[in-house]
């Protein structure tokens, strides 16, 4: 045990199913390589890291680093990426932290329920699906003033009707979003919707609508795409949008040990 | 309407040789889904949350920004500690606003 090092851990495999080779491509967060720790029938994938960067106070601060963190966040998906293209995976959150390999075996054998959620996930990898509603071109073209009465009237006006088309769209994102996920969820064996990203986060012209994660049987993703392709072909035409990502570990679908 | 930087958040993250993972998507399960145990180090969470969503918030513009030269969330006020309650009541109206419009961005942009 080094002073200077702690292990950061990703998530955890079966042991029997675990190789150290699944990792041979991916870096740990601080760069280092990903190995295994096993106790039990249980196998964290874990890196060696710096206390100057991950410890208490170095970690607070760097947290603060969109830059710093981009790159750690990465670095974190690209490694349980890496596990879930070889076994079922269970992933941690970002900044699970150890000083040393006998605290992170300990916490394997205080957690023995991790081998039942590897059980549920197996066979299955989560996909995520984002509904956008096309932008509608701005046509609040604001009223050029002739006069003061009709430019303040005109105003009035074209506020009421931007409320009542915005509550329009609303309600239309809404049975969209409604109809899309009760479709994508008849052929998944779980199902969540999160919050929406706004457009900033998007980075995107269209509102999103939807955005759900779906835990899907490897069998079923080719039926599950199909959909995706059907709700497209039925609801693009009116404007929306449906972007398909992942596979993805199951993120959505791992729930804490108690 | 400014239009954000669709490539901001498209950096090349793939998963089986398909699409790129958009930086947003990466964050929202990276840093808010997965399972919780606490480790030795103790990391708050709520931290975490906050600067998750103020990053998402960051996603798209921060390219653009960089471009022009603009680091204005570095040294952000809101990031500072001890100013959570701020930031949070900052996040409650920015969420219950679908999607911010350009005057809520523009108090915390500094680009004189």
């Amino acid at each position: 045990m080094t002073a200077a090092g702690g292990w950061y851990v990703y998530g955890v495999l079966l042991a029997a199913e675990a190789t150290e080779a699944i990792f041979r491509d991916v870096a740990g967060v601080a760069g280092g390589p990903v190995t295994l720790v096993v106790d039990g029938d249980l196998a964290a994938i874990a890196s060696e890291v710096p206390l100057s960067e991950f410890g208490e106070d170095a970690i607070l601060e760097n947290l603060r680093d969109p830059g710093w963190l981009e790159a750690r966040v990465r670095a974190h998906e690209r490694v349980l990426a890496a596990a879930l293209h070889a076994a079922p995976v269970v992933p941690f959150r970002f900044g699970t932290i150890y000083h040393d390999e006998g605290h992170v075996r300990e916490m394997l054998s205080a957690h023995r329920g991790l081998s039942t959620a590897l059980v549920r996930v197996r066979g299955r990898r989560e996909l995520g699906v984002k509904g956008f509603l096309a932008a509608v071109a701005a046509d609040a073209e604001p009223a050029t003033a002739e006069d003061d009465t009709s430019a303040g009237r005109r105003y009035l006006e074209e506020k009421q009707r931007a409320r009542r088309l915005a509550e329009e769209r609303d309600a239309q994102r809404a049975q969209w979003a409604e109809e899309a996920h009760a479709r994508l969820a008849a052929v998944a064996e779980a199902a969540t919707a999160n919050a929406l990203q706004p457009r900033e986060v998007s980075g995107r012209d269209e509102e999103m609508f939807l955005n759900a994660a779906y835990l899907v049987a490897t069998e079923r993703e080719r039926e599950f795409r199909a959909v995706v392709a059907a709700l497209e072909a039925e609801f693009g035409p009116r404007g929306a949008h449906y972007e398909l990502t992942g596979p993805w570990p199951p993120y959505n679908f791992v729930e804490d040990p108690a | 309407m400014s239009t954000p930087a669709r490539s901001g958040s498209q950096l090349p993250t793939t998963y089986g040789g398909r699409q790129p993972a958009q930086l947003a998507d990466v964050l929202e399960r990276v840093l808010d889904k997965g399972i919780v145990i606490a480790g030795d180090i103790q990391i708050n969470l709520l931290d975490i949350e906050l600067l998750t969503i103020r990053l998402r918030l960051l996603v798209a513009s921060a390219d653009k920004a960089r471009e022009m030269g603009i680091d204005w969330w570095e040294g952000d006020p809101f990031l500072g500690r001890g100013q959570k309650d701020a930031l949070e009541g900052r996040l409650k109206r920015l969420e219950q606003a679908t999607g911010l419009s350009d005057g809520d961005r523009g108090d915390s942009e500094r680009e004189s």
